[in-house]
């Protein structure tokens, strides 16, 4: 579960087992790439393996992977292809190729993760989604909402928070949503799949450290000591979580579902 | 089902609460029943893990997009007491009040629109109002993150008291607005909810006007603007202003610590893809040009404070040493020395005596592949910034070498060199015996002369005696220019002559005329139209004046068209064209006829005065203008009668013209009176032009009732004579 340059975020994971012990609260994420395939499966796969409620999502118009040459893309439609259609249609078509590239590795994953690719803009946030029971990462989803939303991209973030701005935020939610540079290969989606864990780790425990302080805000009163809370502490946490993951530049905002 | 509780254990009861949500979530037929069902669980008094538990699964159920609005009315009506006691409770909990306030975003619009319809229910808008009351009044105290749910909840208490454009969507209550308040609703006044929205977006804003960094407050609010800029106009230029005054980067003034550049990035991005968003969905806002040089603006920033982050960084890398080096070198060099590399004795290329450089890689360089003109450009430049000292530095360090040099090697040479090359006193080999300066002046040239061919690995030695071959280089000759076709020349000629018509179109009409400019104007002071009109004028009449081949003008006189003769003049070109550009727009250009025809008599006058044989060009331009207007006439064209009154001299033959046009009925009227004013007012012609009438009269029968009234007031006994059938004679010279 550990990861390259993990030497120096080795002391996270420890961290979450004890607070696994003290608290069963978990904040629920949702993770963002284009195409839904790659960056953030690998997110999901690895949040769900850490016990995370997840889903996950992509930006583009289409799922776009990899073809016989730069321009001849393979093109999917979101929402209505399942990875499992597309790992047999790519075996089909060059097995030698996909198995060689990666994809039908990366797509075997994937087929076990959920059904198909998701698109964000078709996402109708706070959607019961309680047809997803065999999808990892599914239970505590079922409100359809998530907490915090991780994009692998600049682009996707950027995508995100427009697409939030134009639905006008009639949820009234707040909602982090946080970017993390991953480039679109094999290897840095696993070296950021451990990053997104180690934030979402380091998140979880400074949330279940607020919902421990029970009784602790009579801000009614007008006493301002020792007042936080979770929302308070993010940029913290992820500043710190920059020091440790110095090669993948974070951008993070307060948003609204 | 929750009803049982009692006896349970908190963390039994969540359980069932969780089983029954799961319920709801399947079915939302249930959330009338379970959501009335838990309320009284989750009040004020219950344990801190169930009211947590209630106020989240309260705002989860009043935001759920899978209930229809009327169902939502329902339940926010059920809801509001609970909601009311929760806020107004003991607030010992960020997370309660936080889910509670967030509830209230939701319930606000669908309990006005509830109260709307349905003013008998007095209770529910005075528990909406209270609940209100108590979130704005702990909205600047709270902790940030109910703070920024207060925020939320006034958005949506705005979103509801402003009028909208329609172009939201009608979900969720997005779509509740202030046009949906009838005027005499009995608790509702929509004057004063307005004036309260407006209160309250002051009050929002206030956080970006005091340019908070607090990020989490920041972003908070900038993420509700854009549905209110977008649906509620009357916020729009209010808000707008306010985030283009928002500087998100002031942060960066203070030490970059890795939280603050996640703050500033943060808020920076926030504001952008604001800007950029309601850019993209107006890009026809009026405020379009100010969001996008702000949108500009801020990247550039950015990556400014972000840059200067990384160069300081890079800054660190040098040691110190070579910074005092640096300086140190920069002080002393006020007389810049020149290190030449040191000279081994011995063969040298000829490359090598000029290689003063301690570059090793510049060697290597071929300065031949250089293009011609980039090597003289690089040399002058290079020369013009050397500095002398340098310069002469250089130059000895050469002499330097070629005198050791021919001081080595003197008895290889004398026979290689060529017998031109001798009065260079080369022979005279002896130290003492020769100037050094003039000898190696020369001797530089040649040897660059011949480096342009050389290969640099040649000895110096053979290098000299191939000079020889430069010294008996001829004179060089153009080759002469192809002989030119008079046709070709005159087609040319004209294509030439053309040109100066080019610019006419672009020019510019003289902004203000200034005709007290009088005598003392100059023709073409500015680069306006008339000016250069005047140019072209006096290019036509006055460039070959004198000049012109007399036969040939002669015959011209006779020429339909000057263009078919094939010796045409420059300045019959030029006539030509500029007949064709007047007649091209003769009504708005007689004021370039006149000028053009007052140039030619003024012309013809000094020709007059000294040639006696020369051409003249006044009568044959005049008449051809007037045959060329008058082919076009119109019974409204008064410009003829001001065109005659103006150009300076008026023959026979040109009011002949006037006549032919009597013709045509309706254009009689016209040119009886430009005679008339003639007859009048250049009493110089006046003769000629009542000729003209009374040839007009004789002629033409429709023409009589106007030309007899003229006639009898000017030439009085005209017509009687002509009556009495014999005075005809003194009217036959003017018809021609």
């Amino acid at each position: 579960m550990d990861h390259a340059n993990g030497s120096t975020s080795s002391q996270a994971p420890s961290q979450n087992e004890q607070g696994e012990e003290a608290s069963t609260f978990r904040l629920k994420f949702c993770t963002v790439c284009a195409s839904n395939q790659n960056r953030s499966m690998e997110g999901h796969l690895r949040l769900a393996q850490a016990n995370f409620p997840v889903i996950s999502f992509g930006t583009g118009s289409l799922v776009r992977l990899p073809g016989p040459t730069i321009s001849q893309p393979n093109v999917y439609k979101f929402n209505e292809t399942s990875y499992d259609s597309i790992y047999r249609e790519l075996e089909a078509k060059d097995p030698r190729l996909y198995r060689a590239n990666g994809l039908l590795n990366m797509l075997g994953r994937n087929r076990i993760i959920k059904w198909g690719p998701e698109r964000w803009q078709d996402w109708q946030i706070g959607m019961p989604r309680l047809k997803h029971e065999k999808d990892k990462g599914s239970e505590g989803m079922e409100g359809g909402v998530a907490d915090v939303v991780i994009t692998c991209e600049e682009r996707c973030w950027d995508a995100v928070i427009e697409n939030l701005l134009d639905r006008g935020s009639p949820l009234n939610r707040p909602v982090h949503v946080i970017n993390i540079d991953i480039k679109d290969n094999h290897e840095e989606a696993s070296v950021g799949g451990g990053a997104i864990v180690d934030l979402a780790n380091s998140l979880n425990k400074v949330a279940v450290e607020e919902r421990d302080k029970i009784g602790a805000a009579a801000f009614d009163s007008g006493s301002a000591v020792g007042r936080s809370g979770f929302d308070e502490r993010v940029p913290d946490v992820l500043a710190e979580w920059q020091e440790r993951w110095p090669n993948l530049p974070a951008t993070w905002t307060l948003a609204w579902f | 089902m929750a009803a049982p509780g009692k006896a349970l254990t908190v963390g039994e009861q969540i359980q069932q609460l969780n089983n029954a949500r799961k319920m709801v979530l399947e079915n939302p037929a249930y959330y009338d029943k379970i959501v009335k069902g838990i309320l009284p669980i989750i009040g004020p008094s219950s344990p801190i893990e169930l009211r947590r538990w209630g106020a989240e699964f309260l705002a989860e159920s009043l935001a759920t997009p899978v209930l229809s609005s009327r169902d939502k009315e329902n339940l926010t009506v059920a809801i509001l007491d609970t909601l009311q006691l929760l806020v107004e409770g003991p607030n010992d909990d960020v997370l309660v009040f936080k889910s509670s306030v967030m509830a209230a975003a939701s319930a606000y619009p669908i309990a006005l629109r509830w109260i709307i319809h349905n003013s008998y229910h007095k209770e529910s808008w005075e528990a909406m109002t209270a609940i209100k009351a108590k979130i704005l009044q702990i909205w600047d105290t709270a902790p940030t993150p109910v703070r920024i749910c207060c925020i939320k909840f006034v958005q949506r208490v705005i979103l509801a008291q402003t009028a909208s454009n329609g172009m939201e969507q009608k979900i969720n209550g997005l779509d509740v607005s202030l046009a949906m308040i009838p005027p005499n609703h009995p608790l509702l006044d929509p004057r004063l909810l307005e004036a309260e929205a407006a209160g309250l977006l002051d009050r929002m804003l206030a956080v970006l006007q005091d340019n908070s960094s607090d990020a989490l407050l920041v972003d908070a609010t900038l993420n509700t603007l854009a549905i209110l800029i977008r649906t509620r106009p009357s916020t729009s230029n209010r808000i707008l202003n306010t985030v283009l005054g928002f500087n998100p980067l002031k942060l960066a003034n203070s030490p970059l610590t890795p939280k603050t550049k996640v703050l500033i990035k943060s808020m920076e991005k926030t504001t952008r893809i604001l800007l950029l968003h309601l850019h993209k969905r107006d890009p026809n806002n009026p405020m379009a040009g100010r969001i996008q040089q702000h949108i500009e603006r801020l990247s550039r920033s950015r990556n400014e404070i972000f840059d200067d982050a990384n160069r300081k960084r890079a800054l660190v890398q040098p040691p110190g040493a070579d910074y005092g080096e640096a300086k140190r070198q920069r002080t002393d060099n006020s007389a810049p020395q020149f290190h030449a590399r040191p000279w081994v004795p011995g063969p040298q290329s000829l490359a090598a005596v000029f290689t003063l450089t301690n570059t090793p890689g510049l060697d290597g360089f071929d300065a031949t592949q250089v293009p011609n003109e980039l090597a003289a450009k690089i040399t002058v430049k290079a020369l013009a910034t050397t500095s002398p000292q340098l310069l002469s530095q250089a130059v000895d360090a050469v002499r330097f070498r070629l005198r050791t040099l021919y001081a080595a090697a003197p008895p290889v040479q004398p026979p290689a060199l060529n017998p031109d090359t001798q009065p260079l006193g080369v022979d005279e080999d002896d130290d003492d015996g020769y100037e050094p300066d003039y000898y190696v002046a020369e001797d530089t040239e040649q040897i660059l002369n011949k480096l342009d061919s050389a290969p640099p690995e040649e000895p110096v030695g053979q290098a000299a005696d191939a000079s020889s071959a430069l010294a008996p280089l001829g004179p060089f000759k153009l080759p002469p220019p192809p002989l030119v076709d008079p046709t070709v020349a005159i087609k040319v000629g004209q294509l030439a002559s053309s040109r100066v018509f080019g610019p006419l179109p672009s020019l510019e009409e003289a902004a203000v005329r200034k005709h007290k400019a009088g005598i003392n104007r100059l023709a073409a002071s500015s680069y306006d139209r008339d000016s250069w009109l005047t140019l072209i004028t006096r290019m036509a009449t006055r460039s070959v004046a004198g000049l012109e081949d007399v036969s040939s003008g002669i015959k011209a006189e006779d020429a339909r068209s000057a263009l078919d003769r094939p010796q045409m003049s420059l300045s019959n070109m030029i006539r030509e064209l500029l007949y064709n550009y007047v007649l091209e727009d003769w009504r708005r250009r007689i004021e370039v006829a006149v000028a053009w025809l007052c140039e030619e008599w003024y012309n013809d006058q000094v020709t007059k005065r000294g040639q006696l044989d020369a051409p003249l060009h006044y009568e044959k331009w005049a008449l051809r203008l007037v045959d060329g207007f008058l082919n076009y006439i119109t019974a409204q064209d008064k410009v003829l009668t001001r065109f005659l009154a103006e150009i300076p001299e008026l023959s026979r033959a040109l009011l002949g013209r006037l006549k032919s046009v009597c013709g045509d009925p309706t254009k009689i009227q016209l040119v009886l009176t430009t005679l008339l004013y003639l007859v009048m007012m250049r009493p110089p012609v006046r003769e000629i032009a009542l000729d003209t009438v009374a040839a007009i009269w004789l002629e033409y029968e429709e023409a009589r009732p106007l030309a007899s009234k003229y006639l009898i007031k000017w030439r009085p006994g005209f017509i009687e004579s002509q009556q009495t059938g014999d005075a005809a004679s003194s009217v036959m010279p003017v018809a021609t």
